[in-house]
């Protein structure tokens, strides 16, 4: 392999060993969840693997988003890895994460940006991101993917490779999906013109209808997170999304565990055995998970008896797509990928997006408290705070902002956080 | 830099500039006419002066605190958006009797959610604007301007006729023409006028009637004719980011012996560099293919970064450029990301840069003083100045 492919995949190669070991752990101490966790870690190591493949044998590789279509790029053959996820490895810490920060904080990109996507241009200045073969850029829901994708197109490591954007409309109307099913016939075209290969209507159908079959089982599933106590904590919520939406959409293995994931939920609702236990605090996590939450969230629930029934990437609040024609297909895959997906679905349009989930989950899901971490990124979610509170003082739930850095610890520390918390909770006498 | 300028054109629009409700408006509504406000130099306001109305670009001139904005927007909002909904809150906009915001970036977007709910401002449309410069785009924006059009005729009344919006494209495209003269006049060694000057004559053409303000451009013109050009600089500047309608700004970088000669902003050069194509059969196609597609974009568009850097090098070679300052108001992600590929590429491209972070209303400015200092002397003795 050319040594700087090579210096490329350091991070690839080093979660490959990370995923390795904690498969080996997880096959010999088993657990009673582990038969959900291994095929989670099997399927980012299988991701990882055909990332390194194709990078050896030359053949295309995308750098794309869970909100590009996934199921184009399955039905196409076509591999994709997730063009910001190196900070949050399969949903844990990078290692590396306090040197990458240093090296975030000397790029002439303003700090007041969001570290998460400065942190995506990092990679690729240090050299450490896989050179793909085409780039498909997001440019939803915040001003600063747009800015990040052009600094990316434009960087001098990946101005020869082809990119090409779909468009999000601001709106959510009829018009709009129908706009945005051309973009992504647009983004087809591209495909094909970079690889060669056509796009097989059956098999996109097919792909579709297994992303059908396992959207509705995680809607199942989230019922059953309705129940008091909830059958589990934060992290296999968490799962069900990355299942579905990222790179392996529509493997008929992934339909299975989260049938798996049915079967151990409804056996702990009918055992009131929940995997946490003592649950107090019924919260509404309202934003992504972020990399520190394996230090806080453990906390909330043994101190505090919390239990995060969800968060904003575990909520499915996603529609079936009617297979039967191709323009109900697209339309379908339209909607599916520019109004449901998380982050995308809030932050994307008006703010009322924002305040019609929280009311629907708190009510459907007897949420005792919203917390909203703050990102500082998110400046449209800032701007839209004072109408979350209030929304939640309408439908009187406690609301609590706290103002942090999702993917940097410096700004906002974990013990300044638990303090929030604590007094957040003693205030709402919640707990 | 010492203003010269003997003009009455010059003081009419310069007081426009440093007021929200200038005389122009306030006369516009005492004759009985409406205002329109929209955000971002992207809403085509030949569509308002077709419709009858007075196109006002929003701004919070004279705003200096954002007490009454703060329990609405975040500290981490850009301090423009803050000031305008201050501004509005604080009844110093209410001679608007409508609002266009499109979803230009993150902060100006949820303008509009609170716009909504906290003002009495009888029309309040929020307009989607591409992020992409191509045909599909164009297309979008023209079927967004029509539901535009039709909602604007609905609510104030009136007909906007083909004849009408050919009429009021011809009038934007002479302010156009008129302002590229003042621009071209700034090429010279020895301009008749100061950056901070210019930004006052376009900053007021966002706030005034088009015929009016043409008149008084090309009054401008005349008078500048005849006007000793300002050769006591030490180099000459262009300033290029995102929103400044603060001549004050630039009068402090000028007050350290440099001359602005040009710009990339958009209430400055973007928004008349280029023309509305008045050789097309659909006048809405024209105006979405113009703002969509053809002016000098700003980040917000995807994919033409290339468009953007070969516009700021026009600039550099024909207005003769010493140096560069690229401004940027703090929190704003779009400019924040641009700021790395500029800086490469004016790296390479060997023009001296200074990348500022400000806030709206004029703060800080010993510091700002400091910094134009320095950066004037890494310039040094090179430039292209009469004492250069
Ligand atoms: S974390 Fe927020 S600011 Fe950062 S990319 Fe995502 S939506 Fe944008
Ligand atoms: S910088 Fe761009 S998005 Fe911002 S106001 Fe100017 S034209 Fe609009």
């Amino acid at each position: 392999m050319d040594p700087k492919d090579e210096k490329r995949l350091e991070r690839v190669f080093e979660e490959i060993a990370t995923y390795e070991a904690i498969i080996q752990m997880l096959e010999e101490n088993p657990t009673d969840l582990s038969h959900l966790h291994l095929p989670l870690a099997r399927n980012v190591l299988r991701q990882h693997k055909r990332t390194v493949e194709c990078i050896e044998k030359g053949e295309p590789l995308a750098a794309s988003y869970f909100t590009n279509a996934p199921e184009i790029f399955t039905a196409m053959d076509i591999h994709w890895f997730h063009l910001i996820a190196q900070s949050f490895g399969g949903g844990m810490e990078n290692p590396h994460m306090m040197e990458d920060l240093e090296g975030v904080d000397r790029l002439a990109v303003a700090s007041d940006v969001c570290t998460l996507l400065r942190l995506g241009l990092y990679y690729l200045d240090a050299g450490v991101l896989p050179r793909p073969t085409m780039i498909i850029p997001l440019l939803e829901p915040c001003d600063g993917v747009i800015g990040l994708h052009e600094a990316l197109r434009r960087h001098r490591e990946w101005r020869d490779i082809p990119a090409f954007a779909p468009d999000p409309p601001y709106h959510g109307d009829k018009r709009s999906i129908g706009y945005y099913a051309d973009e992504l016939r647009r983004l087809v075209s591209f495909l094909e013109e970079q690889t060669g290969k056509r796009l097989d209507m059956d098999r996109l159908r097919e792909v579709t209808e297994e992303t059908n079959r396992q959207y509705a089982l995680w809607a199942e599933y989230n019922e059953l997170r309705r129940s008091v106590p909830c059958p589990h904590n934060h992290v296999l919520a968490m799962a069900c999304f990355a299942l579905v939406q990222t790179a392996g959409s529509g493997d008929p293995a992934h339909t299975l565990w989260y049938q798996a994931l049915i079967e151990d939920g409804e056996k702990r609702v009918r055992e009131a055995n929940p995997e946490t236990p003592n649950q107090k605090i019924r919260m509404l996590w309202y934003d992504v998970q972020p990399i520190w939450f394996n230090d806080l969230a453990p906390w909330m629930e043994q101190e505090w008896g919390v239990c995060v029934v969800l968060c904003m990437f575990s909520y499915a609040p996603y529609t079936m797509i009617d297979t039967s024609s191709e323009k109900a297909l697209f339309e379908g895959l339209a909607k599916r990928n520019l109004i449901d997906p998380p982050m995308v679905r809030q932050a994307r349009g008006v703010a009322d997006n924002f305040l019609s989930d929280i009311e629907r989950i708190v009510r459907d899901y007897k949420i005792d408290c919203v917390v909203v971490p703050g990102h500082m990124g998110h400046k449209d979610g800032s701007a839209s705070i004072s109408l979350m509170r209030e929304k939640c003082r309408d439908i009187d739930v406690p609301f609590l902002y706290i103002g942090c850095d999702q993917f940097d610890r410096r700004y906002t520390t974990i013990d300044e956080i638990k303090d929030k918390l604590s007094q957040f909770f003693e205030t709402m006498e919640l707990g | 830099m010492e203003s010269g300028i003997q003009s009455k054109a010059f003081e009419t629009l310069s007081d426009a500039a440093g007021t929200l409700a200038n005389p122009s408006v306030e006369e516009w509504k005492e004759g009985g006419g409406k205002v329109l406000g929209y955000f971002c130099s992207s809403m085509p306001e030949e569509i308002m002066t077709a419709a009858g109305l007075l196109p006002f670009r929003m701004r919070a001139t004279g705003s200096t605190d954002t007490e009454l904005s703060d329990a609405y927007l975040s500290s981490i909002n850009c301090s423009f958006t803050r000031h305008c909904l201050n501004a509005a809150l604080s009844g110093a906009l209410d001679f608007l009797d409508g609002l266009i915001v499109p979803n230009s970036c993150d902060n100006v977007r949820r303008i509009y959610d609170h716009w909504i709910r906290l003002m009495r401002t009888p029309f309040v449309q929020m307009i989607s604007l591409p992020r992409k410069a191509g045909d599909a785009q164009v297309t979008w924006f023209r079927e967004e301007l029509a539901t535009l059009m039709a909602r604007m005729e609905e609510h104030f009344g009136v007909d906007i006729s083909e004849a009408r919006l050919w009429e009021a494209i011809r009038l934007h495209n002479e302010t156009r023409r008129l302002l590229r003269r003042l621009y071209d006049l700034r090429k010279a060694v020895a301009p008749p006028i100061t950056g901070a000057e210019t930004l006052a004559v376009t900053v007021a053409g966002t706030a005034m009637p088009k015929a009016a303000y043409n008149r008084l451009l090309s009054e401008l013109l005349d008078d500048l004719a005849g006007h000793d050009g300002h050769t006591d600089y030490r180099a000459r500047l262009m300033v290029m980011g995102g929103e400044l309608d603060d001549p004050g700004y630039l009068e402090v970088i000028e007050g350290q012996g440099a001359l602005v000669v040009t710009d990339s902003l958009c209430f400055g050069s973007r928004i008349f560099w280029k023309n509305v194509d008045e050789g097309v059969d659909d006048p809405l196609t024209a105006l979405a293919r113009f703002y969509v597609a053809d002016r000098p974009s700003c980040p917000r568009v995807f994919g033409q970064y290339e468009q953007r850097a070969a516009f700021v090098r026009e600039m550099i070679r024909d207005f003769h450029v010493d140096g560069v300052i690229l401004e940027r108001l703090a929190f704003c992600d779009l400019w924040g990301f641009e700021q790395f590929t500029i800086k490469n590429d004016f790296q390479d491209w060997g023009i001296p840069l200074m990348m500022l972070d400000r806030e709206y209303a004029l703060s800080a400015t010993g510091q700002l003083r400091t910094r134009v200092q320095a950066f004037l002397e890494t310039i040094g003795e090179g430039g292209n100045g009469p004492e250069g």
